[in-house]
């Protein structure tokens, strides 16, 4: 048969086998990359349009939580415990990482959803819909870097040399956010639930996480940091921009080789069922 | 699969579960199945499921178009959706050569907001079209939408029309080689649609189509074939698409007419060609003869007596009218027989049905009529896109 005969059958990609499974995906990716830019284009343009307060929407949320946590450690309901550094820049820093694993899961997890009718309507590589509004969250967190950078001024303090390595120290948990992103956005095409208690148990996750507080030492709170991944990749990063040096390293590299590992798996997960979507959706 | 076919499917099934909250769960069902690597079953009917698409086989060679024609709801977008690779067939199989394009819904990934150059852009991508793809063709693009001052405003402030040109004019420039088009030629002005239709036939050496259509003479005029589906099933598909279209309208078939009278106005008895019936046969060009007789009250002085020709759109073809005629038939007797000969019939082949309507001369009330209670069926070697034919005078000058 010609190389161009393009074969449909039930259950079309898990006849295919795994080896043309990855050929598939790799070829995915480099056909869809200017669709990625397209799309990623498309949602920044309109994303703050019809607003008066435009791209000020990005810094206005970080900034309520973190003056909120100020205004209770201040008023002493609630104790944030020992920080070394002035608490609004490891607050606010902590809130931006925060929500490149937060916002990245809730916006790849309603990628799909959102483009419902053009998915039932038109074949295209749905990766590119996942993976654009990944990009979105990136956008967001430089933004929100340019208010850290104010705060670094404000306080006078230079970072430390290690804060090259800051955005290397960022992917994995892009790529967990991502992944998981691209599991939750097919499993909510169809059940719409997903997409809701998204939010609510990302709140509750920057709860467990100490981003807005100092890492617990003793009690039930600190087992539980223990053996959070989240912990690891975003405390990491921190540390190495405020401090210089961290204690994390070996739970960092654990969680790093579970987040990539996570994301390729969802990835196959992804490649294999997407098609299942567009008669549910 | 031989080289000059271009669509090849192969009993192909689609089913589809009836209430939400099933599909939902038989959505995860499948999806965790596929995940891990194991069979959906699609085979099997579970509860509350249905073949949207039942046991469908055809074959398209290149360069022909198929028309796709059925009642709503037979399966012929969700047969489109599958040879366009959106959904995975049930059963069966589909092989297709070549880039497919498909125009199921114009305009479907066009945002709003954006501008209709930002728009040709994002729409060419998820067409699957590269970047120098785009800049290459987009001076045709723009020239075939014909939108002039509106490229650079947001598309939700174009008027339906314009919208459809864009995405016809994006899905067009993509060139593939099997275009899949859901009755979208159906919205867009007359001249639009020439210039679509025309674009098409243009490029049908390097192109096969499958055009999903309720525009029976575009279909006719256009398409190679024509398949008939109604409940998800072939009713038939040949290479005759006047007899397909026959059959299509047949499925509408069934309405018996109606009669209407007021105050002891009726229409007695009405012979064709000296026939009874409610269904006859005239070859093109041949006479029809109505002998009606009509029982009227005295409070008509004179009638006017129309027959009207109705085509399956229930769009009134042609009209014998006695007012027209300069005929002023007086209501004398109490039994009045009229005698009315067409001496040759120009309607062109198909079916038509009859509305016979009796209203008062001068006050031009109505007074009694059967509406399609008589199906008139035009015979002829030809097949014609036009609704009528004229008569003309032909000569060969030296």
């Amino acid at each position: 048969m010609a190389e161009n005969i393009k074969v449909y059958v039930p259950d079309n990609s898990i006849k295919k086998g795994y080896r043309s499974l990855f050929r598939e995906m790799a070829e995915e990716v480099r056909t869809s990359k200017w669709l990625t830019w397209q799309l990623f284009k498309r949602d920044f343009k309109i994303i703050y349009q019809q607003s008066v307060l435009g791209i000020l929407w990005i810094l206005i949320p970080p900034m309520m939580t973190v003056g909120t946590f100020i205004f209770l450690n201040d008023a002493g309901i609630f104790n944030v415990g020992d920080i070394s550094v002035p608490y609004p820049l490891f607050a606010l820093l902590g809130v931006a990482l925060w929500q490149v694993f937060a916002t990245g899961l809730n916006s790849t997890t309603n990628s799909l959803m959102a483009a419902g009718s053009m998915i039932s309507k038109i074949n295209f590589p749905r990766e590119a819909l996942v993976f654009s509004s990944m990009g979105k969250v990136l956008i967001t967190f430089l933004i929100q870097m340019g208010l850290v950078v104010v705060l670094f001024v404000y306080y006078g303090i230079v970072p430390p040399w290690t804060v090259i390595l800051f955005p290397f120290t960022l992917i994995p948990v892009l790529l967990l956010a991502l992944g998981l992103g691209l599991i939750l956005s097919i499993l909510n095409g169809v059940v719409r639930d997903v997409g809701r208690t998204l939010p609510i148990i990302t709140t509750f996750l920057m709860f467990l996480t100490p981003i807005l507080y100092a890492t617990p030492q003793s009690g039930f709170l600190a087992t539980l940091t223990e053996y959070n991944p989240l912990y690891y990749l975003l405390i990491v990063p921190r540390d190495l921009i405020l401090i210089g040096e961290t204690s994390l390293w070996d739970g960092y590299l654990i969680s790093s080789l579970l987040s990539i590992g996570a994301f390729f798996a969802c990835w196959i997960i992804f490649h294999l069922t997407e098609t299942r979507i567009a008669e549910r959706i | 699969m031989d080289d000059d076919v271009a669509i090849k499917v192969e009993n192909v099934s689609k089913k589809f579960s009836r209430t939400l909250k099933r599909s939902m769960l038989y959505g995860v069902n499948d999806i965790g199945r596929n995940a891990l690597g194991m069979s959906s079953h699609p085979e099997k009917l579970r509860k509350s499921e249905f073949w949207a698409v039942d046991d469908v086989s055809f074959e398209l060679r290149k360069g022909e178009i198929l028309g796709l024609i059925g009642p709503n709801g037979s399966g012929k977008s969700t047969l489109l959706k599958m040879l366009n690779g959106i959904y995975w067939p049930d059963k069966g199989r589909i092989m297709i050569d070549g880039k497919v394009g498909a125009l199921i819904e114009v305009g479907a990934g066009f945002h709003p907001m954006l501008t209709g150059r930002e728009n040709i852009y994002i729409n060419a991508a998820i067409l699957g079209m590269t970047k120098e793809e785009t800049d290459e063709r987009f001076d045709d693009i723009i020239e075939f939408a014909d939108i002039g001052d509106f490229l650079d405003t947001p598309v939700k402030f174009y008027s339906s029309g314009m919208y459809v040109r864009l995405g016809f004019a994006v899905a067009i420039h993509c060139e593939p080689d099997v275009l899949l088009i859901d009755e979208v030629l159906a919205v867009g002005d007359i001249g639009f649609r020439a210039k679509c239709i025309n674009t098409i036939v243009s490029k049908l050496d390097e192109m096969s189509v499958v055009l999903v259509s309720h525009n029976m003479p575009q279909v006719s005029r256009y398409c190679n074939s024509a398949m008939l589906l109604n409940k998800g099933c072939i009713v038939d598909c040949s290479d005759d698409v006047p007899s397909i279209i026959n059959k299509y309208n047949d499925i509408f078939q069934g309405d018996a007419g109606r009669i209407l009278n007021t105050d002891n106005n009726v229409i007695k008895e009405i012979i064709i060609n000296d026939l009874i019936t409610n269904k006859l046969s005239v070859d093109f060009r041949k006479s029809l003869d109505f002998d009606i007789t009509l029982e009227l009250n005295n409070n008509t002085k004179y009638i006017d007596f129309s027959i009207l020709f109705m085509n399956k759109e229930s769009q009134v073809v042609s009209q014998v009218n006695s007012k027209y005629n300069k005929e002023k038939i007086s209501n004398i007797q109490s039994s009045l027989r009229i005698n009315l000969t067409i001496p040759e019939i120009f309607l062109s082949p198909g079916i038509y049905s009859l509305w016979i309507v009796i209203q008062d001369y001068d006050t031009n009330e109505f007074l009694c009529g059967h509406y399609d209670t008589i199906q008139l069926e035009v015979v002829a070697d030809f097949t014609s896109w036009a609704p009528t034919q004229m008569k003309g005078k032909w000569q060969l000058k030296q």
